[in-house]
Formats: C-alpha cells, structure tokens, sequence
C-alpha cells in the first residue's frame, strides 16, 4: 500500500516546489496510471517512494514502511520491498542479463538454490530465456526493458513502480508491456505506473492519477477502449 | 553475509579488475609510482645510516695510561671503563703490542726499534668503542677522569662531522618520504575517486535495489586490494632489479669501498622485508583508498539525493 498525506516537496537549490500537499492513497493489488506533463512533479513522485527524496512536509507510508523518519540503515530494507522499472532501464552495462536480475537476490543474501530457480523463471515471463547470456549493450531497447522489468520482479516485490517503462520503446511494445504488467497485477502485486502515453492510458482504462503543477488535478477509475466498445 | 554471497562478492571484486581494467590500470600504476618513490626513499636512508654506522664503527678511542702504573691498577682501570654507560667494547693494547705494531709499520727503521727493546717508552692502553658516538666528548671526558690515565686519543672533528652528516640526513630522508607519503595519497585517493566516479551509474543502481553500503563496498575493497597487490609485487620486482644493478655498478669501483659505501646493504639480506612491505602497504592503501573513495561517493550521494 502506498499513503501519501499532505505532502510538500520543495528543492532548496531551486526554490521550486515539487509536490505541493499531495494525499493520495493506493491500496494493496490496484494498478494506477500516474499521468502528467514533464516536470508536474512525477519524477519527484518516484523518488519519494524510493526513499530518494524527503518530503519538506507530510507523512509517506509505503509497504507498510513509514518513510517519514527512516533509520539510513532501515532504507536497503525498505527498497527490497519494492521493484521499479525505469525508463533508462538503469541495467549494470558489465553484467549478463542474467547476472542482472541474480544480483537483486544476492543482495538480499537470497540462496543459491533459490536464486538457480527464481532466475531462469522471471526471464521465461518476460521472454528473454534466450538471451541469459547477453550484455545489455548486446540487447534491443524493448529487451532491455523487459530484463529491467524481470530484474524488478524476480524477488517478488509487493509494489512495482515503472517509471516510463514504455518512453523508449515502439507502440506495439509498449502495450505489450503493459498487457505484461496486468498479468503481473492480476497475480497481486501492486503496480504505479508513470507516463505520459495519454493515449495508451485511455486505451487500457482504469485508476488515472494526474499530477499538474505538483498538485494531485485528477483521481479516478476511467473505462478503457475494450469497455467503451462493449 | 552468508558464505555464498562472500564468495559472489569475492569473485566480483576479481571481475570488475578486468571489466575496468582501464581505470584499474591506472590505479595500479599509480600505486606502484607511489610505492617506489616511498620505498626508495626509506631505502636511501636506511642505506645512508648504514654507511655512516660502518664508518662509526671503526671509530674508537684509546686510553693511555701512566708509564708507572701497576699491572693490579690496569686491571682496575679495564673494570671501570668496561663499566662505564656508552662504553661498548674494551680490549687492552699492552706497551709490547704497540711497540711491535709501532716497529712493523716502520719496518725501515727496525734498528733504532730493536735498540730500544729493553726500553720500551710506550705506555699500556686501552682500545674502547662507544655505543652513541654523539655521547663520544663525554664519555672521554669521563675516561680522563680516572686516575692514572694519562691521556685520551681520539679523532673529535671526524666524529663531530659523521653526527653532523647523520643529523642532515636524518632530516632531509624525514621530509623526503613525508613529501613523498604525501604527494602518494593524494595521487592515490585522487585515481580511486575517479575509478569510484566512473562508476556511479552501477552504484546508483545497487542502492535502488536495496543493497547496503558494504555489499556496495566489498567488491571495490578486492578490487583495490588486488591493484595493490599487484603493485607491491611489482614494486618488489623493479626495486630488486634497480638495487642489483647499482650495488653492482658501485662494486665495480673500488675506491667507493674507502669512503664506506662498501657498507650498502645487500639486497639478499632485506628483499623479505622490502617485499613484504611493498606488498602489505600496497594491498592496504588500494583496499582502503578503494573504500574510503566509496564511502566519500555514497556520503556525496546521500547528500544530494
């Protein structure tokens, strides 16, 4: 679950204000579409819930975790419960795809046995079997983001954040992926997914949460494409 | 950290020496440029104080005694300065023995010797070698003091000048290898900060899927412990080549011998040392220049998240 109440959020360096008493609240196993022009205050978003920013005001609650007053130590424990997809896809450019989404679990002290299993399964759901062996400067953009997404979900987070997982992908992969990300969501896990695709949230409906100027404008369930044409 | 993951972070560390080997590289020679220019540096000191120990060492003093004292009263004499504080060595130098060594070294004028035989107009003596020739005025001064000793022989200004030569040296070795020690870590922490740089991607990635800061640390700790390695094992290599080479160019001259470089330090007897030295400084400076460059990244990071 994910809490945000009256959050703030101003950078010192440029006076500029991020988020401005944002509430929302996503509940565990929804998927939310978070939509908004560049520089609404998304990336800000993001990087409140990865911990990476503190809020100037408010309380975030994320997995049951209170990041308002987090212990440093307490964080690498925190982001363990999290998988996040971003759009530069962020893969380690010295390690074999599968090498990328093992060390997730080594950095969790996961066991070897565990990890022999996990791997080789996350890879099948995302379609990248066949290229365990790869280097991600060897990988297209669309695999590349499908190694991000398996690396994201190979130890079962319980929120899943795709940051512009579709930004550097063709239209047919990009709803390919999210169609991905459904199936993920239908298995229970939580999914936010952030982009600015108006189109492709239309196409597939459900709970839009549009951030414009740091403020929360819209919050609601709309039908998608397949729902209109009934 | 279970023993499977030690061993993953291990191998990491070996890894990323030949995926960066670039940034490795010029770790390495920068360690080693640092570790020979302190090593030669302590090299040429303790090789300098060698030299000036063996020309020390010859030094000695000699106690003549008065013609008319008694064989119980030398005997007495020899007990005191054997007792005496910077008092290293004592042997007795008989009226004969001087007399013949007096007589061998004047071998063309062995008749006016031989007439004098039965009158012998050398004093008994004693030979003393100190421990701290700086101490040397006192410790003759000391010597003269005792009863029935006529005089002390020794050679002042030789003595003054060594302490002088040791005292220069000692200073200039000091400010060298401190310069050196210094220009070292700031060359070295500088390399490791940009391989640490260079590097910033794959660590930001690390810290969004939750590893701590010693999962993050450990790799670079091998990497910097292998570089360092690596150094010191070269270090030891060139060092050895280098010292050979110019123990065996001074040998060539003979002449060096009489102004005490004959007293260098073979390389034989101090390569464990020298080795272990290189190898152990090296192997701590790349670990922990490797984690403290860390550490200063990840503190930067947090700062500015």
């Amino acid at each position: 679950m994910v809490e945000l109440k009256n959050v703030s959020v101003t950078y010192e360096s440029t006076g500029v204000e991020a988020l401005s008493d944002v509430s929302l609240k996503v509940e565990d196993g929804e998927f939310a579409f978070v939509i908004g022009r560049s520089g609404a205050g998304k990336s800000t978003l993001i990087k409140l819930l990865l911990k990476e920013l503190d809020a100037n005001s408010g309380e975030v609650y994320v997995n049951g975790y209170s990041l308002t007053n987090m212990k440093k130590r307490k964080i690498p424990e925190f982001r363990r419960t999290i998988g996040v997809v971003f759009q530069d896809y962020r893969l380690i450019d010295t390690l074999t795809v599968y090498e990328n989404i093992a060390f997730v679990l080594r950095v969790i002290d996961a066991p070897r046995k565990l990890i022999r299993k996990r791997v080789p399964y996350v890879m099948s759901l995302v379609g990248l079997q066949d290229k365990a062996d790869c280097y991600p400067s060897e990988l297209s953009g669309g695999e590349q983001q499908r190694c991000a997404l398996a690396r994201a979900l190979v130890n079962d987070p319980a929120l899943l954040i795709a940051d512009e997982p579709t930004g550097n992908v063709d239209p047919e992969l990009a709803y390919e992926l999210v169609e991905l990300l459904q199936g993920i969501n239908a298995c229970g896990t939580t999914i936010l997914m952030v982009t600015h695709a108006h189109e492709m949230v239309r196409h597939f409906g459900g709970r839009i949460i549009n951030i414009s100027e740091g403020e929360v404008v819209f919050d609601e369930v709309i039908g998608g494409a397949e729902v209109e044409a009934e | 950290m279970k023993l499977s993951s030690f061993q993953y972070l291990v191998g990491q560390g070996f890894d990323n020496v030949w995926k960066n080997r670039v940034m490795a590289f010029a770790s390495f020679c920068v360690l080693l440029v640092s570790l020979l220019l302190v090593g030669i540096s302590v090299l040429f000191y303790v090789n300098v104080n060698a030299i000036i120990g063996g020309i020390e060492d010859k030094n000695e003093a000699i106690i003549y005694l008065l013609d008319d004292t008694t064989q119980e009263r030398v005997a007495e004499i020899g007990d005191t300065l054997e007792m005496m504080d910077n008092v290293s060595s004592v042997s007795f130098y008989s009226r004969e023995e001087a007399f013949n060594d007096l007589k061998g070294k004047m071998s063309d004028s062995a008749e006016i010797f031989d007439s004098l035989r039965d009158d012998n107009p050398l004093p008994d003596a004693y030979r003393i070698r100190v421990a701290d020739i700086s101490r040397m005025d006192d410790t003759i001064a000391a010597a003269e003091r005792i009863p029935d000793v006529e005089y002390v022989s020794s050679p002042d200004s030789f003595i003054e000048l060594l302490t002088e030569t040791r005292r220069v040296v000692t200073i200039i070795a000091s400010a060298i290898i401190i310069a050196m020690l210094i220009v070292s870590m700031v060359i070295i922490s500088n390399t490791t900060r940009a391989s640490v740089f260079s590097r910033r991607r794959e660590i930001s990635i690390m810290q969004s899927v939750g590893a701590t800061k010693s999962f993050i640390r450990f790799p670079f700790f091998i990497e910097g412990m292998i570089n360092g390695f690596m150094a010191g094992v070269f270090a030891t290599l060139l060092t050895w080549f280098g010292y050979d080479s110019l123990v065996k160019l001074l040998g060539k001259f003979s002449v060096l011998s009489t102004i005490g470089l004959g007293n260098i330090i073979p390389y034989k007897r101090i390569y464990l040392i020298v080795m272990l030295a290189y190898i152990i400084a090296g192997s701590l400076i790349g670990a922990f220049g490797s984690v403290l460059s860390t550490r200063v990244h990840l503190k930067y990071r947090a700062a500015n998240m």
